[in-house]
Protein backbone atom coordinates (compact mmCIF):
# COMPACT_ATOMS: atom_id res chain seq x y z
CA UNK A 1 0.00 0.00 0.00
CA UNK A 2 2.93 2.13 0.56
CA UNK A 3 3.71 3.49 -3.75
CA UNK A 4 0.16 3.67 -3.42
CA UNK A 5 0.23 6.17 -0.29
CA UNK A 6 3.19 7.86 -2.00
CA UNK A 7 1.35 8.44 -5.32
CA UNK A 8 -1.90 9.58 -4.02
CA UNK A 9 -0.16 11.93 -1.43
CA UNK A 10 1.63 13.30 -4.44
CA UNK A 11 -1.18 13.87 -6.93
CA UNK A 12 -2.80 15.78 -4.29
CA UNK A 13 0.24 18.34 -3.75
CA UNK A 14 1.44 18.53 -7.08
CA UNK A 15 -1.23 21.22 -8.44
CA UNK A 16 0.83 23.44 -5.76
CA UNK A 17 3.78 22.95 -7.33
CA UNK A 18 2.63 23.46 -10.82
CA UNK A 19 1.01 26.41 -11.11
CA UNK A 20 1.82 28.30 -14.19
CA UNK A 21 3.12 25.75 -16.75
CA UNK A 22 4.60 27.18 -20.30
CA UNK A 23 2.07 25.47 -23.28
CA UNK A 24 4.58 23.31 -25.12
CA UNK A 25 4.59 19.77 -26.91
CA UNK A 26 2.06 18.22 -24.43
CA UNK A 27 -0.67 20.98 -25.03
CA UNK A 28 0.08 19.90 -28.76
CA UNK A 29 -0.11 16.93 -28.60
CA UNK A 30 -3.46 16.83 -26.31
CA UNK A 31 -5.41 18.64 -28.59
CA UNK A 32 -4.09 16.84 -31.98
CA UNK A 33 -6.95 15.35 -34.22
CA UNK A 34 -9.71 16.06 -31.73
CA UNK A 35 -8.46 15.67 -28.48
CA UNK A 36 -8.29 11.73 -29.28
CA UNK A 37 -4.83 11.88 -27.04
CA UNK A 38 -6.57 12.71 -23.87
CA UNK A 39 -8.69 9.33 -24.66
CA UNK A 40 -5.46 7.62 -25.36
CA UNK A 41 -4.00 9.07 -21.97
CA UNK A 42 -6.44 8.12 -20.09
CA UNK A 43 -6.98 4.25 -21.23
CA UNK A 44 -3.14 4.14 -20.66
CA UNK A 45 -3.75 5.59 -16.89
CA UNK A 46 -6.25 2.82 -16.27
CA UNK A 47 -4.39 0.29 -17.78
CA UNK A 48 -0.99 0.81 -15.70
CA UNK A 49 -3.26 1.55 -13.01
CA UNK A 50 -4.97 -2.00 -13.13
CA UNK A 51 -1.30 -3.88 -14.57
CA UNK A 52 0.73 -2.17 -11.33
CA UNK A 53 -2.71 -3.81 -8.73
CA UNK A 54 -1.83 -6.87 -10.34
CA UNK A 55 1.85 -6.98 -9.32
CA UNK A 56 1.33 -5.98 -5.77
CA UNK A 57 -1.41 -8.58 -5.81
CA UNK A 58 0.96 -10.96 -7.91
CA UNK A 59 3.60 -10.15 -4.52
CA UNK A 60 1.22 -10.54 -1.86
CA UNK A 61 0.62 -14.20 -3.54
CA UNK A 62 4.39 -14.85 -3.73
CA UNK A 63 5.03 -13.88 0.18
CA UNK A 64 2.05 -16.19 0.71
CA UNK A 65 3.46 -19.30 -0.88
CA UNK A 66 6.82 -18.88 0.62
CA UNK A 67 4.77 -18.84 3.98
CA UNK A 68 3.21 -21.88 3.71
CA UNK A 69 6.22 -23.51 1.67
CA UNK A 70 8.26 -22.92 4.90
CA UNK A 71 6.83 -25.40 7.75
CA UNK A 72 6.11 -27.82 4.34
CA UNK A 73 10.24 -28.07 4.15
CA UNK A 74 11.39 -28.36 7.78
CA UNK A 75 8.94 -31.26 8.18
CA UNK A 76 11.18 -32.74 5.26
CA UNK A 77 13.92 -31.82 7.06
CA UNK A 78 15.11 -29.76 4.35
CA UNK B 1 -20.44 -21.44 -12.70
CA UNK B 2 -21.88 -20.00 -9.98
CA UNK B 3 -18.91 -18.11 -8.78
CA UNK B 4 -17.82 -17.45 -12.41
CA UNK B 5 -20.84 -15.79 -13.75
CA UNK B 6 -20.74 -12.44 -12.77
CA UNK B 7 -16.77 -12.27 -13.81
CA UNK B 8 -17.47 -13.71 -17.50
CA UNK B 9 -19.81 -10.24 -17.44
CA UNK B 10 -17.55 -8.25 -15.53
CA UNK B 11 -14.99 -8.63 -18.47
CA UNK B 12 -17.74 -8.76 -21.40
CA UNK B 13 -19.36 -5.61 -20.24
CA UNK B 14 -15.53 -3.83 -19.97
CA UNK B 15 -14.54 -5.54 -23.12
CA UNK B 16 -17.95 -4.31 -25.15
CA UNK B 17 -18.05 -1.09 -23.59
CA UNK B 18 -14.29 -0.18 -24.45
CA UNK B 19 -14.60 -0.74 -28.19
CA UNK B 20 -17.68 0.78 -28.82
CA UNK B 21 -16.44 3.95 -26.38
CA UNK B 22 -13.75 4.10 -28.74
CA UNK B 23 -14.54 3.29 -31.92
CA UNK B 24 -18.03 5.01 -32.20
CA UNK B 25 -17.62 7.78 -34.88
CA UNK B 26 -18.47 11.32 -33.56
CA UNK B 27 -21.40 12.84 -35.09
CA UNK B 28 -20.47 15.95 -37.52
CA UNK B 29 -20.37 18.90 -36.24
CA UNK B 30 -18.89 22.42 -37.42
CA UNK B 31 -15.65 23.40 -35.37
CA UNK B 32 -14.15 26.47 -37.21
CA UNK B 33 -15.20 29.56 -39.04
CA UNK B 34 -12.74 31.98 -39.94
CA UNK B 35 -12.95 35.21 -40.03
CA UNK B 36 -15.08 35.15 -36.61
CA UNK B 37 -16.26 38.48 -37.01
CA UNK B 38 -18.83 39.82 -39.60
CA UNK B 39 -19.58 43.47 -40.27
CA UNK B 40 -22.60 45.18 -42.77
CA UNK B 41 -21.24 44.29 -46.44
CA UNK B 42 -19.82 41.35 -48.02
CA UNK B 43 -18.58 38.41 -46.11
CA UNK B 44 -16.56 35.29 -46.99
CA UNK B 45 -16.72 32.48 -44.37
CA UNK B 46 -14.20 29.78 -44.85
CA UNK B 47 -15.78 26.96 -42.18
CA UNK B 48 -14.31 23.93 -41.32
CA UNK B 49 -16.33 20.85 -40.65
CA UNK B 50 -15.32 17.60 -38.40
CA UNK B 51 -16.79 14.21 -39.35
CA UNK B 52 -18.81 15.92 -42.03
CA UNK B 53 -19.12 15.24 -45.76
CA UNK B 54 -20.11 18.29 -47.70
CA UNK B 55 -20.85 17.70 -51.19
CA UNK B 56 -21.92 20.99 -54.05
CA UNK B 57 -25.00 19.16 -54.36
CA UNK B 58 -27.57 20.64 -51.74
CA UNK B 59 -25.10 22.70 -50.04
CA UNK B 60 -26.51 25.94 -48.20
CA UNK B 61 -25.70 27.90 -45.62
CA UNK B 62 -27.15 30.67 -43.47
CA UNK B 63 -26.70 33.07 -40.25
CA UNK B 64 -29.32 33.61 -37.96
CA UNK B 65 -29.68 36.37 -35.85
CA UNK B 66 -32.65 37.52 -33.12
CA UNK B 67 -34.94 35.30 -35.15
CA UNK B 68 -33.72 36.62 -38.88
CA UNK B 69 -32.01 34.14 -41.00
CA UNK B 70 -29.68 35.30 -44.26
CA UNK B 71 -29.16 33.32 -46.65
CA UNK B 72 -25.65 32.67 -48.40
CA UNK B 73 -24.97 34.21 -52.01
CA UNK B 74 -23.31 31.79 -52.94
CA UNK B 75 -21.70 28.18 -51.32
CA UNK B 76 -18.63 26.36 -52.30
CA UNK B 77 -18.03 23.11 -50.61
CA UNK B 78 -13.66 23.11 -51.63
CA UNK B 79 -13.40 19.61 -49.19
CA UNK B 80 -16.14 16.93 -47.14
CA UNK B 81 -14.62 19.09 -44.55
CA UNK B 82 -14.03 22.78 -46.02
CA UNK B 83 -16.57 25.16 -47.45
CA UNK B 84 -16.55 29.14 -48.36
CA UNK B 85 -19.71 30.88 -47.85
CA UNK B 86 -20.35 34.13 -48.96
CA UNK B 87 -22.82 36.38 -47.25
CA UNK B 88 -24.12 40.34 -47.53
CA UNK B 89 -24.40 41.15 -44.19
CA UNK B 90 -26.69 43.72 -43.65
CA UNK B 91 -26.81 46.55 -41.31
CA UNK B 92 -28.86 46.22 -38.08
CA UNK B 93 -28.61 42.24 -37.05
CA UNK B 94 -30.24 42.66 -33.35
CA UNK B 95 -27.54 40.62 -31.49
CA UNK B 96 -23.97 40.83 -31.25
CA UNK B 97 -23.57 37.37 -31.78
CA UNK B 98 -24.57 35.15 -34.91
CA UNK B 99 -25.35 31.83 -35.39
CA UNK B 100 -24.00 29.77 -38.32
CA UNK B 101 -25.91 26.96 -39.66
CA UNK B 102 -24.76 24.88 -42.62
CA UNK B 103 -27.56 22.47 -44.34
CA UNK B 104 -26.07 18.90 -46.18
CA UNK B 105 -27.44 16.26 -48.02
CA UNK B 106 -25.93 13.53 -46.08
CA UNK B 107 -25.01 15.69 -42.12
CA UNK B 108 -28.34 17.42 -42.53
CA UNK B 109 -28.41 20.56 -40.34
CA UNK B 110 -25.16 21.40 -38.69
CA UNK B 111 -25.39 25.18 -36.10
CA UNK B 112 -22.44 26.53 -34.36
CA UNK B 113 -24.17 28.86 -32.03
CA UNK B 114 -23.02 32.36 -31.33
CA UNK B 115 -20.05 31.72 -33.62
CA UNK B 116 -19.62 35.12 -35.34
CA UNK B 117 -19.14 38.53 -33.15
CA UNK B 118 -21.18 41.02 -35.41
CA UNK B 119 -20.34 44.47 -35.88
CA UNK B 120 -23.42 47.43 -36.67
CA UNK B 121 -26.05 45.94 -34.75
CA UNK B 122 -29.39 47.75 -35.05
CA UNK B 123 -33.07 46.74 -34.41
CA UNK B 124 -33.60 44.63 -37.21
CA UNK B 125 -32.19 43.87 -40.04
CA UNK B 126 -35.80 43.57 -41.65
CA UNK B 127 -34.41 40.99 -44.23
CA UNK B 128 -36.80 38.20 -45.44
CA UNK B 129 -37.00 35.22 -48.02
CA UNK B 130 -34.75 32.98 -47.22
CA UNK B 131 -36.35 29.41 -46.57
CA UNK B 132 -37.11 27.74 -43.78
CA UNK B 133 -34.02 24.66 -43.97
CA UNK B 134 -35.55 21.63 -44.80
CA UNK B 135 -35.26 19.43 -41.49
CA UNK B 136 -36.00 15.95 -42.92
CA UNK B 137 -32.03 15.88 -43.92
CA UNK B 138 -29.53 13.80 -42.74
CA UNK B 139 -32.16 12.13 -40.28
CA UNK B 140 -31.15 8.42 -41.33
CA UNK B 141 -28.09 8.60 -39.33
CA UNK B 142 -25.80 6.00 -38.01
CA UNK B 143 -25.07 5.36 -34.11
CA UNK B 144 -22.46 8.37 -32.89
CA UNK B 145 -21.52 9.71 -29.93
CA UNK B 146 -22.70 14.36 -30.17
CA UNK B 147 -19.61 16.56 -30.88
CA UNK B 148 -19.60 19.23 -28.80
CA UNK B 149 -17.24 22.07 -29.23
CA UNK B 150 -14.09 22.08 -26.59
CA UNK B 151 -14.88 18.30 -25.75
CA UNK B 152 -14.64 16.60 -29.28
CA UNK B 153 -13.21 13.22 -29.43
CA UNK B 154 -12.11 13.62 -25.51
CA UNK B 155 -16.02 12.79 -24.83
CA UNK B 156 -14.80 9.40 -24.67
CA UNK B 157 -13.63 9.46 -21.77
CA UNK B 158 -16.62 9.98 -19.87
CA UNK B 159 -16.87 5.32 -20.66
CA UNK B 160 -13.50 5.79 -18.98
CA UNK B 161 -12.73 8.19 -16.27
CA UNK B 162 -16.46 8.39 -14.34
CA UNK B 163 -16.72 4.40 -14.12
CA UNK B 164 -13.63 4.73 -12.15
CA UNK B 165 -15.51 6.71 -9.83
CA UNK B 166 -18.78 4.70 -10.18
CA UNK B 167 -16.32 1.81 -8.86
CA UNK B 168 -14.99 3.30 -6.30
CA UNK B 169 -18.14 4.20 -4.39
CA UNK B 170 -19.68 0.70 -4.86
CA UNK B 171 -16.74 -0.77 -2.89
CA UNK B 172 -16.46 2.14 -0.45
CA UNK B 173 -19.97 1.30 0.13
CA UNK B 174 -19.39 -2.34 0.72
CA UNK B 175 -16.75 -1.13 3.23
CA UNK B 176 -18.61 0.74 5.38
CA UNK B 177 -21.37 -1.75 5.87
CA UNK B 178 -18.65 -4.62 6.71
CA UNK B 179 -17.49 -1.66 8.89
CA UNK B 180 -21.43 -1.28 10.75
CA UNK B 181 -21.02 -4.97 10.75
CA UNK B 182 -17.69 -5.30 12.72
CA UNK B 183 -19.61 -2.51 15.13
CA UNK B 184 -22.17 -5.07 16.03
CA UNK B 185 -20.45 -8.65 15.29
CA UNK B 186 -16.63 -7.56 16.87
CA UNK B 187 -15.91 -10.38 14.44
CA UNK B 188 -11.83 -9.14 13.27
CA UNK B 189 -13.04 -11.07 9.26
CA UNK B 190 -15.28 -8.22 8.62
CA UNK B 191 -12.80 -5.71 9.98
CA UNK B 192 -10.52 -7.16 7.21
CA UNK B 193 -13.27 -7.14 4.78
CA UNK B 194 -13.64 -3.15 5.44
CA UNK B 195 -10.01 -2.87 4.83
CA UNK B 196 -9.50 -4.52 2.22
CA UNK B 197 -12.62 -2.82 0.34
CA UNK B 198 -10.91 0.56 1.36
CA UNK B 199 -7.91 -0.41 -0.74
CA UNK B 200 -9.59 -1.41 -3.71
CA UNK B 201 -11.14 1.58 -3.57
CA UNK B 202 -8.23 3.98 -3.09
CA UNK B 203 -6.65 2.40 -6.05
CA UNK B 204 -9.68 3.49 -8.58
CA UNK B 205 -9.90 6.88 -6.12
CA UNK B 206 -6.26 7.14 -7.95
CA UNK B 207 -7.10 6.40 -11.46
CA UNK B 208 -10.01 8.69 -11.26
CA UNK B 209 -7.90 11.05 -9.87
CA UNK B 210 -4.93 10.57 -12.78
CA UNK B 211 -7.53 10.03 -15.67
CA UNK B 212 -9.59 13.37 -14.04
CA UNK B 213 -6.30 15.29 -14.28
CA UNK B 214 -5.53 14.11 -17.98
CA UNK B 215 -8.62 14.95 -19.22
CA UNK B 216 -9.02 18.40 -17.28
CA UNK B 217 -6.13 19.41 -19.21
CA UNK B 218 -7.25 18.69 -22.62
CA UNK B 219 -10.58 20.52 -21.88
CA UNK B 220 -9.59 23.27 -19.03
CA UNK B 221 -5.96 24.28 -20.14
CA UNK B 222 -5.02 23.10 -16.66
CA UNK B 223 -3.98 20.03 -15.10
CA UNK B 224 -6.01 21.01 -11.56
CA UNK B 225 -8.45 23.92 -10.95
CA UNK B 226 -9.73 24.88 -7.78
CA UNK B 227 -13.43 23.69 -8.38
CA UNK B 228 -15.38 22.38 -5.53
CA UNK B 229 -15.49 18.76 -7.02
CA UNK B 230 -11.79 18.46 -7.62
CA UNK B 231 -11.04 19.81 -4.63
CA UNK B 232 -13.97 17.42 -2.82
CA UNK B 233 -12.45 14.12 -4.51
CA UNK B 234 -8.85 15.04 -3.18
CA UNK B 235 -9.85 15.86 0.35
CA UNK B 236 -12.14 12.41 -0.50
CA UNK B 237 -8.60 10.37 -1.26
CA UNK B 238 -6.93 11.94 1.97
CA UNK B 239 -9.72 11.11 4.07
CA UNK B 240 -9.29 7.37 3.62
CA UNK B 241 -5.35 7.40 3.59
CA UNK B 242 -6.10 8.82 7.07
CA UNK B 243 -8.21 5.51 7.69
CA UNK B 244 -4.91 3.51 6.49
CA UNK B 245 -2.90 5.42 9.38
CA UNK B 246 -5.44 4.98 11.78
CA UNK B 247 -5.65 1.55 11.02
CA UNK B 248 -1.83 1.38 11.65
CA UNK B 249 -1.49 3.29 14.60
CA UNK B 250 -3.53 0.92 16.77
CA UNK B 251 -1.39 -2.43 18.10
CA UNK B 252 -4.76 -4.07 19.64
CA UNK B 253 -6.43 -6.11 17.19
CA UNK B 254 -10.16 -6.18 18.21
CA UNK B 255 -9.82 -2.08 19.57
CA UNK B 256 -8.53 -1.28 15.76
CA UNK B 257 -11.62 -2.90 14.23
CA UNK B 258 -14.21 -0.99 16.13
CA UNK B 259 -11.80 2.48 16.06
CA UNK B 260 -11.82 1.88 12.03
CA UNK B 261 -15.57 1.03 11.67
CA UNK B 262 -16.33 4.01 13.79
CA UNK B 263 -13.93 6.33 11.63
CA UNK B 264 -15.15 4.32 8.06
CA UNK B 265 -18.83 5.33 8.78
CA UNK B 266 -17.60 9.47 9.09
CA UNK B 267 -15.17 8.80 6.15
CA UNK B 268 -18.11 7.15 4.08
CA UNK B 269 -20.70 9.99 5.01
CA UNK B 270 -18.19 12.51 4.37
CA UNK B 271 -17.76 10.61 1.12
CA UNK B 272 -21.00 11.36 -0.34
CA UNK B 273 -21.09 15.23 1.41
CA UNK B 274 -17.41 16.28 -0.96
CA UNK B 275 -18.78 14.50 -4.02
CA UNK B 276 -22.44 14.66 -3.88
CA UNK B 277 -23.73 17.13 -1.89
CA UNK B 278 -21.41 20.17 -1.69
CA UNK B 279 -20.67 19.88 -5.61
CA UNK B 280 -24.80 20.30 -6.30
CA UNK B 281 -25.20 23.67 -3.99
CA UNK B 282 -26.67 25.86 -5.73
CA UNK B 283 -24.39 28.61 -4.06
CA UNK B 284 -21.02 26.70 -5.24
CA UNK B 285 -19.76 27.26 -8.83
CA UNK B 286 -18.05 24.35 -10.79
CA UNK B 287 -16.89 23.71 -13.94
CA UNK B 288 -17.52 19.68 -13.68
CA UNK B 289 -19.82 18.67 -15.60
CA UNK B 290 -23.26 17.59 -12.88
CA UNK B 291 -22.35 20.07 -10.30
CA UNK B 292 -23.14 23.90 -9.21
CA UNK B 293 -25.99 24.36 -11.81
CA UNK B 294 -23.83 23.09 -14.40
CA UNK B 295 -25.45 20.27 -16.88
CA UNK B 296 -24.18 17.10 -16.59
CA UNK B 297 -24.54 15.10 -20.35
CA UNK B 298 -27.51 14.47 -19.94
CA UNK B 299 -29.80 17.47 -21.37
CA UNK B 300 -28.86 19.13 -24.97
CA UNK B 301 -25.79 17.02 -25.63
CA UNK B 302 -26.55 13.55 -24.80
CA UNK B 303 -29.67 11.55 -25.19
CA UNK B 304 -29.21 8.17 -25.37
CA UNK B 305 -26.60 7.69 -27.51
CA UNK B 306 -23.34 7.91 -24.97
CA UNK B 307 -25.86 6.31 -22.02
CA UNK B 308 -25.56 3.11 -24.33
CA UNK B 309 -22.27 2.80 -24.33
CA UNK B 310 -21.54 4.55 -20.76
CA UNK B 311 -23.93 2.44 -18.61
CA UNK B 312 -22.31 -0.72 -19.41
CA UNK B 313 -19.10 0.50 -18.63
CA UNK B 314 -20.00 1.74 -15.13
CA UNK B 315 -21.67 -1.62 -14.32
CA UNK B 316 -18.58 -3.33 -15.86
CA UNK B 317 -15.82 -1.35 -13.81
CA UNK B 318 -18.26 -1.82 -10.78
CA UNK B 319 -18.10 -5.99 -11.56
CA UNK B 320 -14.00 -5.66 -11.63
CA UNK B 321 -14.00 -3.45 -8.30
CA UNK B 322 -15.89 -6.02 -6.21
CA UNK B 323 -13.75 -9.19 -7.78
CA UNK B 324 -10.25 -6.71 -6.43
CA UNK B 325 -12.26 -6.35 -3.53
CA UNK B 326 -12.74 -10.48 -3.37
CA UNK B 327 -9.54 -11.29 -4.45
CA UNK B 328 -7.72 -9.17 -1.74
CA UNK B 329 -10.07 -10.26 0.84
CA UNK B 330 -9.39 -13.87 -0.08
CA UNK B 331 -5.60 -13.07 0.10
CA UNK B 332 -6.46 -11.43 3.46
CA UNK B 333 -7.88 -14.46 4.83
CA UNK B 334 -5.06 -17.03 3.57
CA UNK B 335 -2.67 -14.89 5.28
CA UNK B 336 -5.09 -14.23 8.61
CA UNK B 337 -5.30 -18.51 8.95
CA UNK B 338 -1.40 -18.81 8.29
CA UNK B 339 -0.71 -16.45 11.18
CA UNK B 340 -3.05 -18.06 13.48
Amino acid sequence: MRPLLLLLSFLVTAPLLAQDAAPGWLEDSLYRGGKINAVVAVVAVIILGIGLWMFSMDRKLRRLEKEIKKPFDSAQGK
Amino acid sequence: MKHWWWKILAVLLLLGASVSALRTPLSPALVHVSPGRIAPGPVELTVTGYNTLFEQEGLAAHLENGGERLCATSVEALSPTVLKARFDVPQGFRESLTTLAVLDRTDGRLVMPGALFTNGTGSGAGISGCPEPNEELGLTKAFAFPNRAILYESIRNLCFHVPMWFAMITVMGISVWKSIRTLGSNSLDDDRAALQAVNVGLVFCALGLITGTVWAKATWGAWWTNDVKLNGSAVTALIYLAYLVLRGSVQDAHKRARLAGIYNIFAFILLVMFLFVVPRLNAVDSLHPGNGGNAAFSDLDLDDRLRRVFYPACMGWILLGVWMYDLRLRTARLQASLDR
